[in-house]
């Protein structure tokens, strides 16, 4: 047969067609597999790093295990600070309702310092045993969305501890906000002055001033990435303004005394 | 044998396909600001080149004249979406930082190039063999920039450090043009002039 018939040519395409279909379904059931748990893995292991858990996962502790024995999910209502079991905490899923109209709340423009557009109307929480809670944030970053955790001592104002778990910053530059020095230096910071305001800011790598009043409320920034810098700044602006997560926070403080 | 060295060898430096054939650019700018993510690129990329030019060689006397092209795109599309998703399945860390470049292997010239230039003409074990060398010649090319980037952008080599960098308090101060992708065009073309300085026979 000639391999340039009509026939042949169809033959061809077609057995081809099944071959390499069956081999990419066989591909996509492995990762489909995986990947739901390394995706859930690593956001464990982002809640844990925040929290002040690193050094037990670099101990060589098991992330699910220490998850489960440290953290509990809850949901709270942004607007009105308060907890809600209005939809189930363990099937809620925060992005998702972030995108769509109903389980969303459009950002005023003024307010809106993460560039976002619209944040969902509940957000999953992680409270610690110590009464900590690590709180889910994003923004827009310099090349792309950054998501990350912070977390916020039992005082309702005190930053135990900073991380991104997705981010495209420019490796070397915007991505130290992946490196370990850089994060340490969140540990401690107050979030809202005495009298309640919004005070935690970042400021241009090298305005930072150990002895300056506000000190305690300032992370200094990173070389070559002031832009990074700002997004992150906007992020922390937009979180723990009024519309993010200060209504929660203040609660959470007058509850605590 | 002499056939299957020079099929092996010669993309290495004699016929290197970004040296020398300026093929597979686009992704050698991009995934070589760290050493581990070239060479994750540069075994994939060997898989992919090895595996399409095999298998378009193995059926070569049944492809169709009019419709060659499509297959082979078949063929390496189908290839390199294994390879992505199981590097998403077991290396997921990796997977992030190569991003979309895994995906784009499917438009890499140097694969869809040999299939045409080679495997369609020659025997399954010499193009196998000659997938292996382009690999090795893309890859080659591809961890000598990555060295120079991440040796001198973040003062470290696979992420252990070598130069204690100013940001982690040591005195380094990093080169920041480096990280950004223009730099492996500056370094690709020392090595081109490099290259053909030692071999004139190579200067056009």
């Amino acid at each position: 047969m000639s391999n340039d018939s009509i026939f042949k040519t169809f033959l061809v395409a077609f057995l081809l067609c099944v071959v390499c279909s069956v081999l990419v379904c066989l591909a996509a059931i492995v990762r489909i597999d995986k990947e739901a748990y390394n995706k859930q893995l690593e956001i464990r292991k982002t809640v844990l790093a925040a929290g002040g858990y690193q050094q037990l996962i670099d101990d060589g502790g098991n992330i699910d295990e220490l998850f489960t024995a440290n953290v509990e999910l809850k949901l709270v209502d942004l607007a009105t600070g308060e907890y809600t079991t209005a939809v189930d905490v363990a099937t809620y899923d925060q992005k998702e309702a972030a995108s769509k109209p109903e389980s969303s709340v459009k950002i005023p423009a003024d307010l809106d310092l993460a560039s976002i557009g619209s944040r969902a109307k509940y957000a999953a929480i992680y409270v610690d045993k110590k009464g900590a809670t690590i709180l889910p944030i994003r923004g827009a970053g310099m090349w792309g969305p950054m998501y990350g955790y912070i977390a916020i001592a039992a005082d309702g104002t005190t930053v135990n501890g900073f991380t991104f778990y997705q981010h495209a910053e420019t490796p070397g530059l915007g991505a130290e906000v992946d490196n370990p020095n850089w994060k340490k230096q969140w540990t401690g910071k107050q979030v809202f002055k005495s009298s309640g305001a919004l005070a935690l800011k970042v400021v241009k790598k090298g305005k930072y001033k150990a002895d300056a009043a506000d000190a305690v409320n300032t992370v200094d920034g990173i070389a070559g990435s002031t832009v990074t810098g700002d997004k992150v700044h906007g992020i922390i602006r937009y979180w723990f303004g009024e519309h993010g997560f200060a209504p929660f926070l203040a609660k959470l403080k007058a509850e605590r005394g | 044998m002499a056939k299957a060295k020079d099929a092996l060898l010669d993309p290495l430096f004699n016929n290197n396909p970004i040296a020398l054939q300026i093929l597979g650019i686009c992704s050698a700018l991009a995934v070589t600001n760290k050493m581990s993510t070239a060479l994750t690129m540069t075994v994939a990329v060997i898989l992919v080149t090895a595996c399409s030019n095999a298998a378009i060689s193995a059926i070569r006397n049944h492809i169709p004249n009019s419709i060659r092209i499509i297959v082979q795109m078949t063929i390496i599309a189908t290839l390199v979406i294994i390879i992505d998703q199981m590097l998403k399945a077991y290396l997921y860390e990796m997977s992030k930082a190569l991003s979309v470049y895994v995906g784009l292997i499917i438009t890499n010239c140097i694969v869809m190039g040999r299939a045409e230039a080679y495997a369609m003409k020659n025997p399954v074990g010499l193009s196998l063999l000659d997938g292996i060398g382009n690999g090795l010649g893309y890859g080659a090319v591809l961890l000598a920039v990555g060295f120079v980037r991440e040796l001198f952008g973040s003062g470290k080599l696979f992420g252990f450090t070598i130069l204690n960098t100013v940001n982690d308090g040591g005195w380094y101060v990093t080169n920041g043009l480096m990280l950004l992708a223009p730099s492996a065009f500056f370094l690709i073309g020392f090595i081109i002039w490099g290259l053909r300085t030692w071999k004139p026979e190579l200067q056009e």
